[in-house]
């Protein structure tokens, strides 16, 4: 089985994608591709039904302080092999449509992301905290993020 | 066979006067209600004459000096942990049950529901995400109850004491009565440690 950036960069042609923006090589996996992140619903459609990419294995965020980074790791069982998601987004607010209908999977990763480097998935069916506390007021795998002294540290502990 | 006879009556009762020892005459001793006054208890029938003795020390004395030291010993002889296990201190807590250093002939037995025990072993480091459970836990548990804080990260947050996600100490969730350092500690320090308590109970008369 073919598995390169031209086999993907050509299937993705042939689905008719918009908003790709790059297909790269990458290492361990068929290819890196960098999309918009507008773009990002039909692009999770396609990446699913055309390609195959069935199975979403982890949603991962990265502080770069200009920009945020989000990326998808997509397993195709048909094809045995990796493809990576990667979409840049704004520094300010950073954004990006939810991959939870596209894959049950993306809902715990996705609430983690948003947990703990602050990447918003709009609408993502149950965005809540999920290994910190309800009400926890930071993102701490922010680059702005500093670690607290204990007595500065004033997590609300809710009594259920 | 015969028809049961009539009970005989009782005794008469003898009459009251000075106790002679093989010493001699004892000293009757009239202010003090803790000894009961044989005298009562020879004229009277026992479990009545024991009842009213009995109330009447309970009225004077009260719970303070003769039903707290029978709790106090039983309870710190058979002191009863959560069986609840945190992070890698949960794996000394249950060698410290196991055959070789077997803390259960101190009397000390892990339990599994908090409704049943009376110390709570905190073994490993409490997050934020699991502190509140932690004081639930803890308000289930019947009084009188004790804390353990197992091990550097339930004493002070030990190397996660910075961090984003970790309480820098078990005491600021709950009152705790003997911390034990270590990372972890050997079973011989929460043997140690769960002695040391039974000290402390002893002294304060809890």
């Amino acid at each position: 089985m073919e598995s390169n950036p031209e086999d993907i960069r050509a299937q993705l042609t042939a689905a008719g994608a918009v908003g790709v923006l790059a297909v790269e090589p990458f290492d361990g996996a068929a290819a890196r591709v960098k999309f918009a992140p507008e773009s990002a619903a039909a692009l999770f459609q396609v990446f699913r039904d055309a390609l195959g990419f069935t199975h979403l294995s982890t949603v991962g965020g990265i502080d770069w302080v200009t920009r945020y980074e989000v990326f998808y790791l997509l397993w195709s069982d048909a094809t045995k092999r990796y493809v990576i998601l990667s979409a840049d987004l704004d520094a300010k607010t950073p954004h990006i449509e939810t991959a939870s209908p596209t894959w049950p999977s993306a809902n715990w990763h996705e609430r983690e992301a948003w947990e703990l480097v602050g990447i918003h998935f709009d609408h993502h069916p149950d965005l809540r905290h999920l290994l910190m506390p309800d009400g926890y007021q930071f993102h701490p795998l922010q680059r702005a993020f500093k670690l607290h002294e204990p007595e500065e540290l004033e997590v609300k502990v809710r009594h259920v | 066979m015969s028809a049961v006879a009539p009970a005989a009556p009782l005794p008469a009762a003898p009459k009251p006067g000075p106790v002679v020892g093989p010493g001699g005459e004892l000293p009757v001793v009239t202010n003090d209600v803790t000894f009961v006054e044989i005298e009562t208890l020879r004229s009277r029938e026992f479990l009545p004459a024991a009842k009213e003795a009995l109330s009447a020390m309970l009225k004077e004395q009260g719970e303070s000096k003769l039903i707290r030291p029978v709790f106090n010993w039983a309870g710190r002889n058979s002191l009863f942990p959560l069986h609840w296990g945190l992070a890698c201190c949960a794996i000394e807590f249950a060698a410290a049950f196991g055959a070789r250093w077997d803390a259960e002939r101190f009397g000390v037995v892990p339990r599994s529901s908090p409704r049943q025990c009376d110390l709570l072993i905190v073994n490993g480091t409490v997050t934020w995400k699991v502190a509140h459970k932690l004081i639930a836990l803890y308000e289930q548990m019947p009084e009188p109850k004790w804390v353990i804080a197992m091990g550097n990260c339930a004493t002070g947050g030990g190397p996660f004491r910075t961090a984003y996600s970790v309480v820098p100490g078990v005491d600021k969730l709950v009152p705790v009565d003997v911390y034990i350092a270590g990372c972890p500690p050997r079973p011989e320090a929460l043997l140690d440690g769960i002695l040391r308590l039974e000290a402390l109970i002893r002294e304060r008369g809890e």
